[in-house]
Parts: structure tokens; sequence; C-alpha cells
């Protein structure tokens, strides 16, 4: 830190309360992001307060991150400097909730599972479906641009966040939409946030439309042999009059992992699609008659109705898949790429094959709405895993490991293999993402001129000179976004 | 207008694709609202390399640019407030591409809202954004306002179905945001242009989502006694977790003058009529429908009709879509606000209203997307009469206020652009404007393209008063 820790000391406490400054190095340790360590955690309770941390941050160069329940902060390049962890999680009040409205407006530290208790009491919900429920917030879970297997029928997140309040790098308070479900006034300032990892402003409160729980609700799995099977039944459902919740797909990868999560309705040697239909029972009752008959039309191996227990098991997997992957595998790398429906089988081709190359395994899981995850799994991190050690020390002994022994480094390999599914999507006319990999593995790319982000496009100097209006002294999260923002 | 710039623009695009006679450029002096301004030319690009080439020389020769679709857009967004060169995109209207299986479309900006469902239609798709102006209103017109209608209820504003635009910046830059694909990495800059009111950049290409037309429609029509059990109705159907596609109202002096001049059947003694449609597979149109002629006889609704697809359904909308115009037969002058209200606040804003009208002994009408709280108070006067008038400018400011303090907003659909620029402060602060402005800057650092739009003019004093005053001194619908 540019003016040593006895000024912060005394200036934070000040601002926040001696209680909320955290220095000590085991503490801070809890907060790092890939790797780099803050000189201290501050924990504000109110949007003024983080207005003048962030102008003394911005008058010391001091660079911040701000951070809710810590569980997507891997997501992004290492940050290029980071002094100071902004935790909101005390920003934790539901503001406003009025249910025969279907608005609800929270502060951007509220957990979700909070925020879903009481909307649940009201039977409505908001389509988030984030994955790591138990421990993130709001305000992350949007700054992360999480995406949600709820989609398909409710879009994203963009479609149902009626406004934002928030503070610029420069500690300025502001806000846009509103908190109406209905709004066309100013300019949609709060769009730019969603998946900015706080490189732009850090988000105070949030404004939601919130959705009635539907009456009732069935999710069935199909099976079949291959990946075209599986993703032309998913064509053939987004072709028909149905109107389902969820459509998604799985490979015998996820498949095997869900199955070590007790949930082993999904057959570990095929494809499996997997569709939750909601509404009125006659409603369900329909989805059940026109999806048997269209499995059978297209020579399912399996079509199969869940019971209770099975649907909570399956969809609690599927929501959760980052998580169970990391858990399994904490030296695991993610792909997130968007692309369009009919050219997923293709893609998927190329991508096994690149994975293929380089002896990675690999756990599937496609979003019919047109998002495909791609784990990346080296064959030692079962192992790994199996030891149960937290992934940090895990990390830090990976990569002490390299050193020692750079032919046996698993890294290489995902590098090899991230760069190529890169290039192949990329060449597609997509822009793949690799949402979550180790610390080690982010740096090898960036040595090798990549990126988990894939090439901006001739539209980026709008994001550098976005960047310089909402943060002008560049202290929000430097580096972490893409091109280097 | 400098002459060499004219033959300038005349040499790129022929003498038949420049507008430049008075007589001509009256044609393009407003919109659907009621401002007015005339523009030093009219421009035809056929291709985006012509918009390329017009904004260069409207850059060499210092004059503003406004992007104009059809010119059904109803704050004033596609008028040339400071003059210059107006881009009318009405020859760039060709559908480039349909794809299908993956329920995509790419089209230029002046493609009508409703060719595009035209075009799709055989294939069980459509677009689903649905002014009621889109007969004639265009695509890029959409996008830049960022347009609603009736259906947006369920199935969101035009943000939600544009995944893709290609951009030409103020600086003649061209560049492409989004993609085909159902998300980007990177900042959401699609979604910030999307409803600029054309004040980022000129939308030359959009990449749209096309949606699957549901397998059954149930439209309902329900007849009630007093207002209050109208919006009543309106809260317990939401309250039940019906999400209908489209829900709206029509007060008791609104029916009766459509009803006076189209004959929808509406009862001439009636309080409010709502029309609600639901969408979905058969089953859930039929229970949908089912649970919501209960939801209107448990309160109190004197008559529910019910129609199939077709004809029986066209009826029942016909009263809805005409309701402006058989208000236009009625008062020499009306204004048509566009506040939104929280949907739990209905019945106690339309109280207020009625009140605000006794008040200043003005006639207002209601017709509205009762299901989104997105309210369309028509306020009739004389504009002859400077007595009416100031009364009509007092009222329009009180509702407005109202809807604002109602954790509300100043617009839900039409845009803020010309009319409601100096309103901005009811909503946001001078830190939230200034954000916005530099933001603005970041596209159109120079102001150039459509000036003196959404944001209020810098030194306003007094001019809010003089902004409503012409909003509110011309009639036009």
């Amino acid at each position: 830190m540019s003016k040593g820790s006895a000024y912060v000391a005394s200036r934070l406490p000040e601002i926040v309360g001696a209680e909320h400054v955290l220095t000590d190095i085991r503490v801070c340790a809890k907060y790092e992001v890939d790797g780099v360590r803050p000189s201290v955690a501050v924990r504000p309770g109110a949007a003024a307060e983080i207005a003048e941390i962030l102008r003394f941050a911005a008058a010391d160069q001091l660079a911040v991150i701000p951070m809710g329940g810590r569980t997507k902060l891997g997501i992004g390049m290492p940050p290029r400097q980071f002094d100071l962890a902004l935790d909101l999680s005390r920003l934790n009040r539901v503001l406003a909730y009025d249910p025969r409205d279907l608005t609800c407006g929270v502060e951007s530290g509220v957990l979700f599972a909070d925020l879903d208790r009481q909307l649940a009491a009201e039977r409505q919900f908001l389509p988030l479906a984030p994955a790591f429920a138990d421990r993130a917030t709001l305000g992350g879970i949007i700054a992360a641009g999480a995406d949600s297997p709820l989609r398909y029928a409710y879009g994203s997140a963009r479609d149902y966040l009626l406004g934002m309040e928030f503070i610029t790098g420069d500690g300025v308070f502001s806000k846009s939409g509103g908190r109406v479900v209905k709004n066309v006034t100013g300019y949609d300032l709060h769009k730019l946030l969603i998946g900015s990892l706080g490189t732009l402003a850090v988000i105070t409160r949030l404004n939601f439309r919130t959705f009635p729980l539907p009456p009732a609700q069935q999710t069935f799995l199909a099976s079949f042999p291959t990946v075209p099977e599986a993703l032309s039944f998913c064509a053939a459902i987004a072709k028909s009059p149905l109107q389902p919740k969820l459509v998604e797909a799985l490979d015998r990868g996820t498949a095997r992992l869900f199955a070590a999560r007790g949930c082993t309705r999904t057959s570990g040697d095929a494809w499996s699609a997997v569709i939750t239909a909601a509404g009125q029972q006659a409603v369900v009752e329909r989805h059940a008659r026109d999806l048997e008959r269209m499995a059978g039309d297209m020579r399912a191996s399996e079509f199969a109705p869940l019971n209770d227990s099975e649907q909570a098991a399956l969809l609690g997997c599927i929501t959760e898949f980052p998580r169970l992957i990391l858990e399994a595998f904490p030296r695991a790398a993610i792909f997130r790429i968007a692309a369009l429906p009919a050219a997923m089988p293709d893609l998927l081709r190329q991508i096994s094959a690149a994975l293929e190359r380089q002896r990675l395994d690999q756990a599937t899981l496609v979003r019919a709405s047109g998002v495909v995850y791609v784990a990346m799994l080296p064959p030692t991190s079962r192992d790994a895993a199996d030891e149960n050690a937290p992934a940090k020390n895990d990390a830090a002994k990976n990569d002490a490991a390299d050193k020692n022994d750079a032919d046996e480094n698993p890294d290489i390999r995902l590098v090899t293999a991230g760069r190529e599914i890169m290039k192949v999507g990329v060449a597609g006319g997509w822009r793949p993402l690799i949402e979550w990999c180790p610390p080690s593995v982010k740096r090898e790319l960036r040595a090798a001129g990549g990126s988990i982000w894939p090439p901006a496009g001739d539209e980026h100097f709008l994001a550098e000179r976005l960047k310089k209006v909402f943060d002008p002294h560049g202290i929000l999260a430097p580096g972490r976004f893409q091109g280097g923002v | 207008m400098d002459a060499k710039l004219v033959r300038g623009l005349e040499q790129l695009l022929g003498s038949a694709g420049v507008l430049a006679g008075a007589n001509d450029l009256l044609l393009y002096e407003y919109d659907g609202s009621i401002d007015e301004a005339r523009p030093d030319c009219v421009v035809f690009p056929r291709s985006t390399q012509d918009v390329v080439e017009i904004v260069r020389l409207a850059n060499r020769y210092d004059v503003p640019i406004v992007g104009r679709g059809a010119g059904t857009g109803l704050s004033g967004g596609a008028i040339a407030r400071r003059g210059g060169i107006v881009i009318a995109f009405s020859r760039m209207k060709r559908i480039l591409e349909i794809d299908t299986v993956n329920q995509r479309a790419v089209v230029e900006p002046g493609v009508v809202n409703s060719d595009l469902t035209r075009a799709v239609e055989k294939d069980g798709l459509y677009f689903a954004p649905d002014p009621s102006s889109q007969k004639a209103c265009t695509i890029g017109g959409n996008v830049s306002e960022n347009s609603g209608g009736p259906h947006t209820l369920a199935y969101g504003v035009t943000s939600s179905h544009v995944t893709a635009l290609q951009l030409v910046l103020p600086d003649a830059r061209v560049v492409r945001v989004g993609s085909r694909a159902i998300e980007t990495p990177g900042y959401d800059l699609t979604g910030l242009v999307i409803g600029s009111e054309g004040t980022f950049a000129l939308v030359t290409e959009i990449t749209v989502k096309l949606s699957r037309l549901p397998e059954k429609v149930g439209t309902l029509l329900a007849v009630f006694d007093t207002v209050e059990d109208a919006t009543d109705t309106v809260a317990d159907i939401t309250s039940r977790g019906i999400t209908p596609a489209a829900c709206e109202m029509l007060d008791a002096w609104t029916l009766r003058a459509v009803e006076a001049f189209v004959h929808a059947g509406f009862p001439l003694d009636s309080a409010a009529v709502l029309l609600i449609e639901v969408e979905g597979v058969q089953e859930a149109a039929e229970a949908q429908s089912a649970e919501i002629a209960e939801v209107c006889r448990l309160h109190n609704a004197r008559e529910v009709r019910r129609a199939a697809d077709g004809p029986e359904r066209e009826l029942l909308w016909k009263g809805r879509k005409n309701a402006f115009g058989a208000v236009g037969r009625l008062s020499p002058s009306y204004y048509v606000m566009d506040g939104v209200i929280p949907r739990t606040k209905l019945t106690v804003t339309l109280r207020y209203i009625e009140d605000v009208g006794k008040r200043y002994s003005l006639q207002i009408g209601n017709v509205f997307h009762a299901g989104d709280g997105n309210l369309h108070p028509l306020i009739l006067f004389d504009q002859r009469d400077p007595a009416q008038l100031d009364r009509a400018i007092a009222a329009a400011g009180e509702i407005m206020k109202f809807c604002v303090d109602m954790g509300g907003a100043l617009t839900g659909e039409h845009g803020v652009g010309m009319e409601k620029s100096q309103l901005m402060p009811l909503m946001f602060s001078e830190a939230d404007l200034d954000l916005m402005r530099q933001v603005r800057a970041v596209f159109n650092p120079e102001g150039r393209l459509n000036p003196d739009k959404v944001l209020p003019l810098v030194k306003g004093c007094g001019e809010t008063r003089v902004n409503v005053l012409a909003v509110l001194s011309s009639g036009r619908p």
C-alpha cells in the first residue's frame, strides 16, 4: 500500500468502526483473489461508508475488489493489484418486498438463500438459481454474471433486474433503472454492471421482478446413446408447443459426478436430457404425455418421470454444477460457451477431440437455450480430491510441484487444451470464456499470450472508455476483466 | 445548410436519396408526439456504408445527425431539435437472414415490426415486442426506444429480444456489439445501447430472437361497475400466480368514447373494462382462462366474455386498439401521458387522477397496461383556451410527480426524448444524470448525434414549464 498500513489502520476504523477493519494475515488470506492477498479487509455497514472508502482508496491508489459470499472470486483474470477487500456481507437488508407487486429491492450483501426463503413464504421466487446457493449474495451473483438453468423459461438477470444503486470508483452514488416492472426512463447503466466482476462500480442495491412459483412441477429424464441424439431431442422440444421451465443435457462425466452426490438416476453410460415442466397440473400432464411420445419417436434408450426426491437431487446438482466440479476436481477448468443450439453438436465434437488429444477427462452440461459448460478434468485431480485437502493448499502444493516436475505439470495440458478450445470456439463464431480455472493456469495462459477471456472484438475501445468513466482512478478490480480492463 | 453538403449527399445517394426542399421537410418535422423541429435535410441511405459516408460528411460540415424510422415515436426522439441531417432508414428494410432452427433473424433497421412477424409466422415464429404502432414502426426504432407493447407483460420489452447490433458511431466508426448467441462475455454494450433513444449510435443491423407462437390464446373481456373492482381483479390475478400475456384496462369515460366510435359492445353504464389474454399450451390457456373468469366474478364483474382465436379475439381487441382514435374524435387536443406505478398502487393512482381532473375541471381518460402498472392518462383540453392549457400543464405535472412519488417511473415505453428530458430530475440526482451524460459521451462525445434528448439541458431554469407547455400546446396524438 502506498501510504503504509499505519495510515490505513487509522483512517479505515474511523469510517467503518475498528471491529470491521481486518488486517490479521490469516483473516486476510480468506479474502485472497487468485492467490493475491489484500493487506486489509473492510466490512462497511452502509453505502455512505463504501463511498468514503472508495474516495480514500482512489486518493491513495489502493486497488479494491468488492465481494459478497466470496464464492465466485475465481472468475476473472488475477488482479494486477489488490490492496483492500470490500466485504459487503453486512449490507444484508431486504429493503422492499411487496408480494402483490411481484417486485423486491435488496442490499447487495443479502444472501440469495435468505431472500429465496422470504419469497417462498409468499409462493414466489427469483429465477437466478445460482451455484453456491447457500453462501452466494445477490450482488455477487449479478456482478459475476452467474447463469441460471431457469433461463430457458425466465430469461437472464438482464430481463428481470429492474434497477440498481451503485457507487462508482470515485466514490459517487449513482443509480439507473427503477423499481417498477416496466421503465425506459434514462440509460440502462445497470445492465453494464451485470457480469462486470466489480470492475465498474460497487453495487449497493438491486431491484428485481419476482415470479410466482408454479402450482405443480415435474422433471423428466430421457437418455440417448450420443450427443447429437440428446440435442436433437432438445431441439424437438424447442420446436414443439411445449413450454418447459428447464431443458438441459449432460454427458457421462457429469452423470458420474452427480451419481457421487446421490443423484443416481442419470445414466452413467449415455447422454441424458433433463426437462422440467411447470404450471397447472393439466399442463404438467400434457408435457408428460408429449415428452414421452417424442422420446419414443426419437428412440430414447430410457424415458422416466422422476419422483420428488429424485427431482430435487438432480435439479440441485444441475444448479450446483460448477461447485460440484471444483469440489471433486480442484484443478479443473470450466469453459462457458454460448452458441446457437444447432451449432452445439459440432462444437462439442471438436471440444472432445481437443480434450482427448490432451488426455483430459470431460464433464459437460448443455443448457438447451444455448450455453454449454465443459469442465476439463486433469486425471490426477481425482486423487487430489480424495485427499480432501482445501483448494488453496492444494493449489500451493501443485504450484510447488510444477516447479519440480515440469514434464508432468497437468496445467500444461489444461493450457494447451484451453487455447485449442478457445481457437475452435472463436473460429465457429463464438466467444468462449474459461469461467473457472486454477490461478496457475491463468498465469500460464497469460504467459502464452492468452487469457481466460475470448479475444476482445473491435468494440473493445468502448469497454475501455466506459471503465474510465466509472472508475477514473482504475482502482476497482484492475486487470480482472476482458482485455486487461 | 451549406449547399456543398447537400451536393455531397446527393453525389453519395443520388438526388432521389436526399430531400432538402421546404415542402418535403415539412413531413419530417414531427413524429407521433407533439414536438416539432425542421431538419435541414433528410437522407435515405441504402447500406451501412452509405450511413458511414453521411456521418463523415456531417462531421466535415459540423451539423447534427438524427436517426429516424417510421416517425411513430411518442416522445420526440426522431425530431431534429437542432436541425441538421435526418437519416431516414426507410430504404434499409431488408430482412437479411432468417434462421428458423435457432430462432434468430438479422434485419436492417427500417424493417417494419409486423413485417418481420409476417415473414416468419409460417414457421410458427414471431417477433414478440408489439407496440400499438407495430404495423408502421420499424425495428430500428424499437431498438432505439426499447419499445414495449401489451404483450411485453409476459415476454419482456425489446431488449429481451435482441442479441446483437451493428452500430455506426458519430465518428463514423462501425462496430458490432453482442453476438448471435444468447450471451456475450464482456460488458453488455448491446443492453446499454438498446433504449438509448438514438443518442449513442446509429443502428444499421439488428440480430433478434424469434419467439414460438403459442399453441393457444385465450382472450377475456370483463365488465365492471366500479374501478376498484377492476383494479382489485388485476391485483388478485397477479397474487394467484397467473401471469397473463396481456392485461389492459379502459375506464368509464374512455370505454364510452370507444363504444361511440367502434361499437365494441361495451355497456355504456359500466365503470371499467379489463381485456386479459393468456397464452401457452392448450391446457395452460384453458386453465388460466377459467381461473381468471372466476377471479373476475369474485370481484363482481357484471359480465365476462371469452373469445377463441381469430375474429372473436379481434373483436374484443378492437375497442382497445382504437381507443386513442376514439378520443381524438371528441377533443380538439389531448395529451397521451406514459407513467408507471407499482401495480399495487393502481386504485389509489386512478383515484388521484380523477381528483386532479375534478380540481382542474379537465376530462382525463385512462386506457392502459394494467398488468404492469403502465398508465396512459389522456388529458383532454382545448389548446385555443389559454386558461385550459394552463390547467392541463399543472394537472399533467401533478400526475407525473405522483407516479414518481409512488415509487414509479416517468416513462414505461414511450421514452424520454425531448418531451420529458426536463422532468428527469424528478427521478434522478444530478450525479446520476452526470454519469449518464459521461456514458453518452463514450459513444457520442461531441453530442452531434440526436442532440438535446433524454438528459435535461444543462442550464434549464424555467425550461421545464416551457417544455411541458410545448408538449401540451399541440394536440397531435
